[in-house]
């Protein structure tokens, strides 16, 4: 689905004319007093139930839906190059999202991937985006890509970054991100055709901290193209947009080509607990439909204080973002799982085995992981962890949530004391051959020992 | 009102993290006879106690930033009524910054408001901020420190160039630099050179006051790390 250019020049005109607000406001003041506001009005307060960490209630997750359609009604997006809020009618924002496509495609000839809205516990199975955008330095990234791409359950791309450019530092708003655009691309298409999957849709651009790597490497000649990959547009939290997302939705509109629209609420931060995170989500993805026209995303929950969401209280507000959203809307949800272990920890696969699950049942279309090591470490992700994540995410659709929540009970034990220190394991140069492509014994060892035990634990793998 | 009434309700105005209210408790205060500095030292409990709370989950960060706000409101006042050898007993300015081609702000206002809590001058000088910008800053500002957030690898050499910018323009004795963000690892902080670095809002803190403690003149022997 193309961009419809009224729709994005009203948007423009409300970043320009809409109500001034000023960005310590927005943050002290506008959304937490909305959240709050909300909160109570529809008796959300301290429903987080640890206990069970994938919501059971699907009631509490129609009046999520409510509650964050209100909240965004009442405060828009704040547009923090103007300084003014952008926003839409109730009537207006539900028009949004029902022209949002309930499917649409990515990618080409025998790699067509075919996204639709999933229901929650929908027996079909999901996307799987691979990996974030994690750096690795340029001699890792054709290896890396082949590896991942030559996992069969990946079906589009749209990570790794890279950390340098032809051996200079990669920095963000520079001439080099500008470069990086189009590398990057270049890069991309020659390991996927390495990899036998030419066709395979990228997410674009990777390396685009601002708008600058799209520009450089979106629809350009020999660059990303429009007719089968798509622009990432994430937005600054709380409920933020910027003139770098902006000006990313016109050279899309410019190119042709659809969006992605991304975000996410910190537990712990400007929207307060999970309960403050889910409901800031809710409203920040009706949003992101509206302001971006996206085809894919949504706005994901993580945890402050673990800078993950794979531990009780990220999890319960991840999956009521999305039943809500499965509920209450016909978008291809997108969700990102943010892992905190690295490759070679039995700590890393069992994040992915809780939260892909938890994802997979609760409605979400598609998902872009994993954030191997938190994303910290240049150089750590690896196809084991891809292959392990798209495993889950697949073969746990169709499962019931309650069975989904029994199996979490079961797997959270065995990681979740550790997302405060997480293990940092070892680099894709460290656990694998990178001639060959295999991963180190070690590392093959504890995935199969993890994956006998979430199969012990119920997961259908 | 009496003083004990007086410096209570300086530092319930605190405690409710409302600007305003704590702005208009400082003056009365001090309208009403108490000393300066020992109101400024019923703040400072006030807004350690705000800090605990953060710490425990009690507080989200929205609160954190306006009792960081309230503090500097009720700072402004106070401070015009002690001597300036009293004065001379905060610890310091910090100017702060999300270097270049970053506008994530939550880590960065994190780390801000913490030290202010913690006795701290702070001057943010905000999100997306050049190398060249951020020392004149601190040069115009007489900082002590300079704390430097970045949450994306390619935002990371903009802390480099700082470091660079710093001993090629002859200043680099003048300053205490720290750094942190999601990807930024001691490791990286060691290699560029910087005299601290911090995995949190609290340990930004422990790092300046560490190296406040170590009577050391920037740079450092070795980069203070706390986990």
């Amino acid at each position: 689905m193309t961009l419809n250019r009224d729709r994005l020049m009203d948007v423009l005109d409300k970043a320009h004319k809409g109500p001034i607000v000023k960005q310590f406001d927005w943050d002290t003041r506008v959304i937490p007093g909305a959240i709050a506001d909300k909160l109570k009005k529809y008796g959300l307060q301290k429903t987080c139930d640890p206990a069970n960490p994938i919501n059971q209630n699907l009631e509490l997750a129609d009046r999520f839906f409510e509650a964050g359609l209100e909240v965004a009604t009442e405060v828009g997006m704040l547009c923090t190059d103007t300084q003014r809020a952008i926003r839409y009618s109730r009537e207006e924002l539900l028009a949004g999202l029902a022209a949002a496509p309930a499917a649409f495609t990515l990618g080409e000839g025998k790699e067509i991937a075919h996204f639709q809205h999933r229901s929650i516990s929908d027996p079909v199975p999901p996307i799987w985006v691979s990996p974030l955008s994690i750096a690795v330095t340029e001699d890792v990234f054709e290896p890396l890509v082949v590896g991942i791409a030559g996992v069969p359950e990946v079906d589009c791309l749209e990570g790794p970054s890279f950390e340098t450019i032809w051996g200079a530092p990669l920095r963000a708003g520079s001439p080099y991100e500008l470069l990086a655009g189009k590398m990057q691309a270049e890069r991309f298409y020659s390991a996927i055709s390495l990899a036998g999957r030419d066709g395979i849709g990228l997410y674009a651009v990777g390396t685009s901290p601002t708008h600058y790597g799209v520009l450089g490497g979106y629809g350009v000649p020999g660059g990303y193209k429009p007719e089968r990959d798509i622009v990432l547009v994430l937005s600054p939290v709380e409920i933020k947009t910027s003139y770098e997302n902006l000006m990313k939705l016109a050279h899309a509109y410019n190119c042709g080509g659809q969006t992605y629209g991304g975000s996410w609420s910190m537990i712990g931060g400007y929207a307060g607990g999970p309960e403050g995170a889910a409901l800031s989500c809710i409203a920040c993805t009706i949003m992101l439909y509206n302001v971006y026209q996206c085809v894919n995303g949504a706005s994901f929950p993580y945890d402050l204080k673990t800078m993950g969401n794979c531990g009780r209280h990220a999890l319960w507000a991840l999956g009521l973002v999305f039943q809500a959203l499965s509920r209450h809307t016909h978008i291809c949800a997108n969700s990102v799982l943010n892992q905190t272990a690295g490759p070679v920890t039995e700590c890393l696969l069992y994040e992915s085995a809780v939260g892909m699950m938890t994802l997979s049942v609760c409605g979400t279309s598609s998902c872009t992981g994993p954030r191997t090591a938190g994303g910290k470490f240049t150089n750590f992700i690896t196809p084991l962890e891809v292959k392990f994540a798209g495993e889950v995410f697949k073969r746990s659709s169709g499962m019931s949530l309650s069975q989904a929540n029994d199996v979490a009970n079961r797997l959270l034990p065995k990681y979740e004391h550790e997302l405060g220190h997480p293990p940092k394991g070892q680099s894709f140069k460290e656990c694998y051959d990178l001639a060959t492509l295999q991963p180190s014994d070690a590392w093959r060892k504890v995935y199969d020992t993890v994956k006998n035990k979430a199969i012990g634990a119920g997961l259908p793998l | 009102m009496d003083k004990q009434e007086l410096l209570a309700q300086l530092y319930e105005s605190l405690l409710d993290t409302d600007p305003e209210a704590a702005a208009t408790a400082a003056q009365a205060a001090v309208d009403g006879g108490v000393d300066a500095m020992e109101a400024i030292h019923v703040a400072s409990e006030a807004i350690a106690k705000v800090g605990d709370l953060f710490e425990c989950g009690d507080l989200y960060l929205p609160s954190l930033m306006l009792a960081g706000e309230a503090m500097k409101r009720s700072m402004a006042i106070l401070s015009r009524y002690i001597s300036a050898e009293q004065a001379s007993q905060s610890k310091g300015k910090v100017v702060i910054a999300a270097v270049a081609g970053d506008i994530h702000d939550i880590g960065k206002n994190l780390v801000a408001t913490m030290l202010s809590v913690h006795g701290y001058e702070v001057i943010d000088a905000g999100v997306n901020v050049p190398p060249m910008e951020i020392i004149d800053a601190a040069q115009r500002e007489h900082a002590r420190f300079i704390a430097l957030s970045a949450l994306m690898t390619t935002s990371m050499p903009y802390q480099r160039d700082v470091m660079d910018l710093l001993r090629e323009m002859g200043v680099r004795d003048r300053f205490f630099v720290i750094v942190g963000g999601g990807p930024v690892t001691p490791e990286y902080a060691r290699l560029i050179g910087a005299d601290g670095w911090g995995v949190s809002a609290v340990s930004a803190v422990r790092v300046c006051d560490r190296l406040l403690q170590s009577n050391e003149r920037p740079p450092v022997k070795s980069t203070f790390l706390q986990e």
